[in-house]
């Protein structure tokens, strides 16, 4: 009698309470980790990204209820969310996992198997357009994925299926992850890419750019280059790029002017930020010179001349606050609010008749979110005013701005209006 | 002979094992339906079924449906027979069995209709896991209470396993159930967790499943047990160390690393009841391997030691940092969970069957078969392991060597297929031990 009692108390009681005294209980005593805090990236109001020790926010809303249906779905059984510090996984995801990104999780959704790819880091680096395709089918936009569709999170309307109530809250929770960390993929070394050299051109670059074509960029961009992917059906902000016409937004050339290679390398690694064009930094270089020479194929533009020389972006000054006044002297001398808006939401009076080179409506950039298409870097910004964009309304103002000084003026102040603090 | 049959409640014990078949085959059955999303995503893919939804009913309907309803029936014919005295109060056995399996099958609907706790293996919704807690703690009881009027004063090794998986996993279904869901959160909520996953294994599947095979291995074989001391040294290093493993599952994340770093400590140590356990089944053997060739429950217990010892040695190297850097997250693991839980507690468990069901029913079964669901158990299972246990070591190597993500995923899927057959082929092989039990016939 007095032995089972003995098992029954010892092994039994006190093994596993001294266990999870020691293995649950004092970790949560301890002040490491019940912080309430992160390391935040933020734009300061001189249009610098900076650092700092900023509070973790509690889930709310539309992203609370998103989270609901993501453990609902259990998509945590095949999606991790934290990532390590080993095994490159800071390069292929982002910052490692600190412990005050959790502090409002109950329950932790840690995750112990990755069938599909950590999304610690998933918010911002895909479009919600992506999104949509990508719940719908994952299949369209990743051939090789296994993802199940979820058509249930779908809705029809004016014939095309767009994402439910639900959907969008599941959408709206997987752009928020990772964003206790701020605008880190601003300055994620794995996505800035400048310029590079030229491409190498092999007897094989062709044939191997076209495997890599058919597997990652077909499903938007179409198998004729044309923009008109079945992915492309669904997308409601930006549309595909249609290569046939070899224009291009983002260059180093003169308006008017065809890309470098380096260029079209620079936007597939970096991707478009708030489009459906993801970054595909993961792609081995070779895999993204040779679509390059690929993508080249369809535009016979291509074959007959020859790009501009590219123009010079010299380094960026230190920001101060008299840059800042003066860019914003200029951008009231340019009139950039009549495109957009006195708010800078893109909204100005002429933004509702913009077209772009294919008669599509056109949407002025916001620039308060602190989502660039170009980039985020002010070498990004002074670019585009240098070059302008290609098919869209948005000319080059490099002989209206002689001065490097005002350049970098405007760049700056662009950059300021995305601020986290004034 | 004669005052030992009137020791157990043949009904009783039918009734539980009767239902264990129903979840041999369910819960398994969910398994293959599963894994075939892998190679056909949109294979059965509705609201009530997406993979998100029947992987916890695969795990729980093998967990809590299949091993635990079984084990239950064994503990039934096994306490009494042990400790020489009727079960205590048997006339709650009746509506335990009935309340236990409805409260799992509304556990299931629940899952499939959406009610997700969020945390794996912890699943059920809150009215379910409050039901099942009072079944379980009612059966701990139960057992308890009988051990307490037992004829013989020492108590047998099965006992304590018995008596500690139930205290610990009484306990346990607390943390998983009632605390872990509301009063914990972020990282603190992962390292509870982390210690749940493992207490529902190492707590519970491993005590109550080597409660069976310290009883039936001596009892089918006729040979005694081979070392009682062996037997203290597994108990004790087992109560001792399992507990503070759990936090292995999230090595490399924000919980604190001398909690990863004890829990990779105590991990390596479970090297010594695993090594015990195996020493002492294959010892106890020793003069009766022929009853290895004519015995099934003895053929079955033994292969089972193997792999979980295999099963189990890979667990204690997979907890090292060094090799989970490239293994964590891929089918390495899923190799490890498969061979312990199917290769070793799930065939102790149906091994145990074999021995049982012709007790409390006088019916024999077929030996051909047998023969047949017992290879293809071992076929299946061997399969299974080193399928998945290559897949995940190549997937592992190519994300360590930067292969874009979903590359390394269009890798694995020939493997996957693999898996699916060989998946099918040990389900069809456990449904056979259930037919032929249930068929009863020569």
């Amino acid at each position: 009698m007095k032995r089972a009692k003995f098992v029954a108390l010892l092994a039994g009681f006190t093994f596993i309470f001294l266990a999870i005294f020691v293995q649950a209980f004092i970790p949560s005593r301890l002040k490491e980790t019940s912080v309430k805090y992160v390391t935040r990236t933020i734009r300061t109001s001189l249009g610098e990204l900076q650092e700092v020790k900023g509070d973790s926010r509690p889930y709310e809303g539309v992203i609370e209820q998103g989270r609901k249906i993501y453990i609902r779905e259990g998509c945590w059984y095949c999606h991790s969310m934290y990532v390590r510090p080993v095994t490159g996984e800071e390069r292929r995801w982002g910052p490692v996992s600190q412990v005050g990104e959790y502090a409002y999780d109950t329950p932790h959704l840690f995750g112990t198997r990755r069938i599909g790819p950590d999304l610690t880091r998933d918010g911002g680096r895909y479009g919600d357009d992506w999104h949509h395709v990508h719940f719908f089918d994952a299949r369209v936009i990743v051939p090789d994925s296994i993802m199940p569709k979820f058509p249930w999170l779908f809705e029809l309307k004016d014939g095309k299926e767009v994402p439910n109530a639900e959907g969008a809250a599941l959408i709206a929770f997987v752009q928020n992850l990772g964003m206790n960390r701020g605008k880190w993929r601003d300055e994620f070394s794995s996505q800035i890419v400048s310029g590079g050299s030229a491409a190498i051109t092999t007897a094989g670059s062709l044939s191997h750019g076209k495997e890599v074509y058919e597997k990652r960029c077909q499903g938007c961009h179409g198998e004729k280059g044309d923009g008109k992917g079945e992915a492309a059906a669904f997308f409601t902000k930006v549309l595909p790029r249609d290569f046939t016409s070899a224009t291009f937004k983002f260059r180093t050339t003169p308006s008017g002017s065809l890309p470098l290679d380096s260029d079209l390398y620079r936007t597939i690694t970096a991707g478009v930020r708030g489009t459906a064009m993801p970054p595909w930094y993961e792609l081995p270089e070779v895999d993204r010179w040779d679509v390059v020479q690929y993508i080249k194929t369809f535009g016979a533009e291509f074959k007959v001349s020859v790009p501009d020389p590219p123009i010079y972006v010299p380094r960026a000054p230190n920001p101060t606050e008299e840059l800042l006044a003066r860019g914003e002297e200029l951008h009231k001398t340019f009139q950039c609010a009549t495109c957009h808006g006195e708010d800078h939401k893109g909204d100005g009076p002429s933004a509702a008749s913009l077209t772009d080179d294919w008669g599509n409506h056109i949407q002025p950039a916001d620039f308060t979110t602190g989502i660039f298409k170009v980039g985020p870097r002010p070498e990004d910004i002074y670019r585009t005013f240098m070059t302008g964009l290609n098919g869209t309304p948005m000319p080059a103002y490099d002989s209206a701005l002689p001065s490097e000084e005002d350049r970098w003026a405007l760049s700056y102040y662009i950059l300021s209006l995305s601020a986290d603090m004034r | 002979m004669d005052s030992q049959e009137t020791l157990v409640n043949n009904d009783l014990v039918r009734a539980w094992l009767k239902w264990g078949f129903f979840w041999s085959i369910f819960g398994p059955l969910i398994g293959i339906l599963v894994s075939l999303k892998f190679n056909y995503p949109n294979f059965l893919n509705t609201e009530y079924t997406v993979f998100g939804r029947l992987r916890p009913i695969h795990i729980n309907g093998v967990v809590f449906g299949f091993f635990t309803t079984v084990v239950f029936g064994l503990f039934y014919y096994m306490v009494p027979k042990i400790t020489g005295v009727r079960l205590y109060r048997e006339e709650w056995g009746r509506p335990l069995i009935l309340i236990w399996n409805l409260a799992l099958a509304a556990g299931f609907i629940g899952i499939a209709a959406g009610y997700n706790n969020g945390l794996e293996v912890a699943e059920f919704p809150a009215p379910v896991a409050v039901v099942l807690w009072l079944v379980f703690v009612t059966i701990a009881f139960q057992i308890f209470k009988t051990i307490g009027h037992r004829k013989e004063e020492t108590l047998y090794v099965s006992l304590w396993y018995l008596i500690a998986g139930l205290v610990w996993t009484s306990v346990n279904l607390v943390l998983g159930y009632f605390i872990l869901p509301y009063f914990t959160s972020g990282a603190n909520s992962a390292a509870l967790h982390g210690l749940f996953i493992h207490y529902t294994v190492g707590l519970w599947i491993t005590p109550a499943g080597l409660a069976c095979i310290y009883y039936f291995l001596p009892a089918a074989s006729g040979n005694p047990l081979y070392s009682h001391r062996l037997g203290l040294i597994g108990f004790w290093s087992l109560a001792f160390f399992y507990p503070f493993v759990g936090i292995h599952h999230y090595l490399f994340s924000p919980i604190v690393d001398w909690a990863e770093t004890l829990a990779i400590g105590a991990s390596l140590m479970l090297i010594i009841p695993v090594t015990a356990v195996l020493v002492n089944f294959y010892g106890t053997l020793k003069g009766k391997w022929h009853t290895f060739i004519d015995n099934f429950t003895v053929k079955l217990l033994i292969v089972g030691t193997l792999f979980y010892f295999l099963g189990s040695l890979q667990g204690c190297f997979e907890a090292m940092r060094g090799l989970q850097k490239s293994t964590h997250f891929t089918d390495f693991v899923i190799a490890h969970s498969h061979l312990t839980v199917f290769g070793g507690y799930i065939v102790f468990a149906l091994a145990s069957c074999y021995y049982v069901w012709p007790k409390v029913t006088g019916l024999p079964f077929s030996r051909n078969l047998a023969r047949v669901s017992t290879w293809m158990i071992i076929i299946g299972i061997s399969g299974m392991g080193l399928g998945l246990i290559t897949q995940g070591l190549i997937q592992g190597n190519m994300l360590m060597t930067g292969s874009v993500f979903v590359d390394s995923v269009a890798a694995m899927k020939p493997y996957w297929l693999l898996r699916s057959g060989v998946g099918i082929t040990m389900d069809v092989g456990v449904a056979l031990v259930a037919i032929n039990l249930l068929r009863g016939k020569a």
